[in-house]
């Protein structure tokens, strides 16, 4: 469903992402993790088409991101740090003009919308303009823009950040509920947090990024035989894995 | 193209839940009110002495075209430099400012798409300018005879002058993600090509070596001196040839400016 191919991003003599290689099968639901600054951003970045990496490519539901950026960019949801949206829309407002954006067809698109605002617990504040909702509602919005037009994959980065303990598990619960839909299709999820219960929670394998490296890629089954993820993570990001300079 | 009608919506949407819109609406229609009025108060007094000295000849050349029409289109094309930069400043830098851009970029569109998006929307706004503006002659025809093919190549030009403003205005917008600098940026921008034409004037004054083929070139450059020829009354491809580079190439600079995030 994802296969990244020696992505490297380079910016000037600084080296944000250095050789990344994985591959996520359909129905995986991946817990992409690092210290910030580790480029998993960049990386979500790359897979999504906002940033040409400086080398490799990635094909992205059997699209190349570079040969054919406009389909593999039409197979991702993505919700970036923070959620793209315009503040003087309403909820339905903005969601309907996401789906136009996203290729959803016209006759499709109302109950896209209306499928997102439930999915989202967003149905009572359809109405309501973005700029006067809560951070956590704002949050939803935000997921629910990336899931409008039912992607095969899905990408989110931080989905929980700066939220409120009961919003956390709210928002944890559908993204769980996302990837394991029961209508038989299988998605595709590559989720950044810091917050290593959550990885447990959702998350069957883990990668971890450390200085722009793909520093540890397995699934959480095995990793518990050694200890707890937090230890694997203390110890995987410790070590000084020197990153070359751009030759 | 299918997503242009999306963006521009969206954009016009935008403008006109903001006060913005209706700001430079106001502004724009108490300002054209005001230079009309003035402009035909001056041609009633204009009227009065030249009756009052019985000159004869000169009330015959007097027209309604070259003592009102055209003076006032001039004034409102100085005014549309003020207020066009105000409707396009948000176009990219709010989108920058709110992280939209992260959903544009990694949505199935082109930015040819989102560039003429936005641009439509401008578009739009102009037209709805010029329209207000093309009220003011139409009472001239209630009450007299102005030549309606002449009105209506200067409205035309003010149309394609306003154009050349918002594309200006966009590119501006898509350099920087402050709505104030955007705002800056595209009025200095504006003033500098609408003032070429002076230059040109100051630098054949100067009579320096090479000036001619110089001065032929900033007069060209300039935007009011195309606006004066429609003015006129006379349809020039010339003038239209120039309209349509300078708009063409600025949504082109506006174009590699939002694209630019990609090489970084």
């Amino acid at each position: 469903m994802i296969e990244a191919r020696g992505l490297s991003k380079r910016y000037g003599d600084l080296v944000a992402v250095a050789d990344v290689s994985f591959s996520v099968q359909p129905g995986e639901v991946v817990g992409f993790l690092g210290p910030n600054g580790a480029g998993k951003t960049t990386t979500m970045r790359m897979l999504t088409g906002f940033l040409p990496p400086t080398d490799g490519s990635a094909v992205v539901d059997g699209h190349d991101i570079f040969g054919d950026p406009l389909a593999a960019r039409r197979a991702i949801g993505y919700l970036p740090e923070s959620p793209p949206v315009y503040p003087e829309m309403s909820v339905e407002g903005y969601l309907g003009y996401v789906a136009k954006l996203k290729d959803v067809p016209r006759a499709q698109r109302r109950a896209a919308v209306d499928r997102a605002l439930e999915r989202c617990g967003l149905a009572n504040v359809r109405r309501r303009v973005i700029g006067a909702l809560s951070k956590g509602y704002r949050q939803r919005v935000g997921l629910a823009q990336a899931i409008v037009h039912d992607p095969p994959v899905m990408i989110f980065d931080e989905p929980t950040v700066g939220l409120d303990p009961t919003q956390i598990r709210e928002i944890r619960t559908l993204i769980g509920e996302l990837a394991n839909a029961r209508d038989g299709k299988a998605r595709t999820v590559i989720l950044s947090t810091h917050i290593l219960p959550e990885v447990e929670a959702i998350c069957r394998r883990v990668i971890i990024m450390h200085r722009g490296r793909k520093a540890l890629d397995a699934p959480i089954e095995e990793l518990r035989k050694t200890g707890s993820l937090e230890e694997v993570f203390a110890r995987t990001t410790a070590g000084d894995v020197p990153v070359e300079p751009a030759a | 193209m299918r997503h242009v009608g999306a963006i521009a919506g969206r954009e016009l949407t935008a403008l006109f839940v903001s006060p913005a819109a209706y700001a430079v609406l106001t502004l724009f229609a108490v300002l054209a009110g005001f230079f009309f009025l003035s402009g035909v108060l001056q041609f009633q007094e204009y009227v009065i002495r030249l009756q009052s000295f019985q000159a004869m000849e000169q009330l015959g050349e007097l027209n309604l075209n070259d003592h009102v029409i055209a003076p006032f289109l001039h004034v409102m094309s100085v005014v549309m430099l003020f207020l066009i930069p105000g409707i396009t400043m948000g176009l990219f830098a709010s989108e920058k400012a709110n992280g939209t851009q992260e959903l544009l970029l990694t949505s199935p569109i082109t930015i040819w798409e989102l560039v003429i998006g936005k641009f439509l929307a401008a578009a739009a706004f102009v037209l709805l300018l010029v329209a207000l503006v093309a009220l003011f002659p139409g009472l001239l025809f209630l009450y007299g005879d102005p030549e309606i093919g002449k009105t209506a190549a200067g409205l035309l030009g003010l149309l394609l002058v306003g154009l050349v403003y918002a594309a200006i205005g966009s590119f501006a917008s898509s350099v920087t993600q402050s709505q104030l600098i955007a705002f800056f940026l595209a009025f200095v921008l504006l003033l500098v090509l609408w003032m070429l034409g002076f230059l040109a004037d100051l630098g054949a004054a100067g009579g320096g070596a090479g000036g001619e083929m110089s001065g032929d070139l900033l007069r060209w450059l300039s935007s009011a001196e195309h606006f004066e020829s429609m003015v006129m009354g006379l349809l020039d491809t010339k003038d239209l040839a120039y309209f349509g580079v300078m708009t063409l190439g600025f949504l082109t600079l506006t174009k590699a400016a939002v694209e630019s995030v990609r090489w970084r």
